[in-house]
């Protein structure tokens, strides 16, 4: 059973209002760690110090500036950031509808799960009309005093709403400075090849989090006084790029 | 731009291994602001700090504890965790390649870049080249501070994006969000496909600007027109983060804001 809905609000397109409830898609779990004092295993907490006396500032002595130059600072208080806050508002306002699928995965953010707020014909309908056209709609809206730009999309038998990062904070892959590769024939079709004997299918439920229950045995070794062995990383040694091609065929030998 | 590897290692399919540094593909696009000191403008910095010693606790003195009861840890070094996975911890080995549209997004967690290291571009380039042309995306595991991730390396613009994933039983099931399908639904969704299709483009992530920032970088602008700017404490040699360029900031923000128009 999903869990419960965290925000209400309404998709808007055209002339269209399709009243949602926004679920939690995502719940992780790890194992949570402490940071400690290494000589009496003290818990520490994070706590803001002057650079200068190295004495810790309660919170009520500390204000916010931007640094113009080197020491030099504009102050700004919550008030006037708080007067930045975007206004409250219940509407997924659709810009523009694009191919699903074709938007750079360095955007994508975070999914959630729309469910219809009340019953109308109207949540049933747009799901469908995504599904045939193969569409998903760009929008933006204000959810707890934050404004998001993302995306509206549909699988299965419900929508979906997912924030998108701004183009701001991605870094684009053509800033990488990827030196360009000339390559045989011979290497690029052994290449291709020894990929198709390597594929299959994605099937999620295959892959346990073995590390997590490796650590949990751990923990629970040193609490009952085991001693641990340390192994050092296995590190492979690195394909020389001439003999790129030989090692692609002795692979091909390996999985045919 | 050059951008700070926080990994190195191999990435490997079968016999291949391919030396490969990982890189953030995220920045903050935050305007940054720095904490000070209300009384004289002194900057403030993050630290760790012992509650019982009221004192600041260097690094090399902090470690990382498992809580086990009221106040009792089990503390784990790095070598002990890297001891976990030795095989995965410097290697992330594609154990399968898929289709690429095969990854449902809601398993999609952070996305990063593989850039080759010294030596590793033909083979790099390679593996690039070959899983555009079959349309094909690598799953590996690979083990990176406390945790084992599961991943999708998968193409973008010619690199080799690497998408930590979602283990399965973190995502929460949809079952019951929507409710079972009420009849027919044909008129309503022939209306809306019109609008739709009225409203099809082709995504420009550019077009949608940091409202946020934009207004933050405004207010900014006009402050440091009205008032001069408060002036820390020069003391000792402390070297401070570097500043801000706001200069640079409303440029920039200008020039994406003209883009947009």
């Amino acid at each position: 059973m999903a869990v419960r809905a965290i925000w209400k609000g309404y998709v808007h397109f055209g002339s269209f209002d399709v009243p949602v409830k926004l679920h939690t898609a995502v719940r992780e779990q790890r194992v949570q760690f402490h940071l400690l004092h290494g000589r009496d295993h003290v818990r520490l907490r994070q706590q803001m110090v002057c650079i200068h006396e190295k004495v810790p500032v309660p919170s009520e002595e500390q204000i916010r500036g931007f640094e113009l130059e080197e020491g030099k600072f504009i102050i700004v208080d919550d008030e006037e950031l708080d007067r930045i806050e975007p206004e409250d508002s219940r509407a997924i306002e659709v810009h523009e509808f694009v191919k699903t699928g074709q938007i750079d995965p360095v955007y994508l953010e975070r999914l959630y799960y729309l469910g219809p707020d009340v019953v109308s014909p109207g949540y049933d309908a747009l799901l469908e009309a995504l599904l045939e056209e193969g569409l998903e709609g760009i929008c933006t809206w204000t959810m707890r005093k934050r404004s998001y730009v993302g995306t509206l999309g549909a699988r299965g038998r419900v929508l979906r709403l997912g924030t998108l990062r701004y183009s701001d904070e991605v870094v684009p892959a053509g800033s990488l400075d990827l030196p360009d590769i000339e390559l045989s024939d011979r290497e690029l079709k052994a290449g291709i090849d020894l990929v198709n004997q390597l594929s299959g299918q994605f099937q999620p439920e295959n892959f346990e989090n073995e590390h997590q229950k490796k650590l949990q045995e751990l923990i629970d070794k040193k609490a009952s006084g085991e001693k641990i062995s340390i192994l050092r990383p296995k590190r492979r040694k690195a394909t020389a790029p001439d003999k790129l091609l030989e090692t692609l065929e002795a692979s091909l030998k390996k999985v045919v | 731009m050059a951008l700070q590897s926080i990994w190195t290692g191999t990435i490997s399919f079968s016999l291949v291994a391919i030396p490969v540094q990982l890189v953030k593909a995220v920045l903050p696009g935050r305007v940054s602001f720095r904490m000070l000191h209300a009384k004289d403008y002194s900057p403030l910095s993050r630290e760790m700090f012992c509650p019982d010693e009221e004192k600041i606790v260097p690094s090399d003195e902090i470690v990382r504890g498992f809580e086990i009861g009221p106040e009792k840890y089990i503390v784990v070094t790095d070598e002990e965790l890297e001891s976990l996975s030795p095989e995965r911890s410097r290697s992330i080995e594609i154990v399968d390649f898929i289709d690429s549209d095969d990854v449902d997004p809601v398993y999609y967690d952070r996305p990063y870049y593989l850039v080759p290291s010294k030596s590793g571009e033909k083979a790099y380039g390679l593996l690039v080249e070959v899983m555009r042309r079959t349309n094909k995306a690598g799953i590996a595991k690979f083990v990176f501070g406390e945790r084992e991730y599961l991943v999708l390396v998968r193409v973008t613009s010619g690199a080799l994006c690497l998408v930590t994933l979602h283990y399965s039983d973190e995502i929460l099931s949809d079952t019951g969000v929507a409710t079972e399908k009420e009849g027919a639904v044909s008129e309503e969704k022939d209306r809306m496909v019109k609008t739709i299709r009225d409203m099809k483009a082709a995504f420009k992530p550019e077009k949608y600007t940091n409202e946020r920032k934009r207004k933050i970088v405004s207010l900014l602008g006009k402050k440091a027109k009205k008032q001069a700017p408060v002036e820390a404490p020069v003391i000792g040699e402390e070297t401070p983060e570097g500043p801000g360029d706001l200069v640079a900031v409303l440029q920039e923000s200008m020039r994406k804001l003209k883009a947009t128009k």
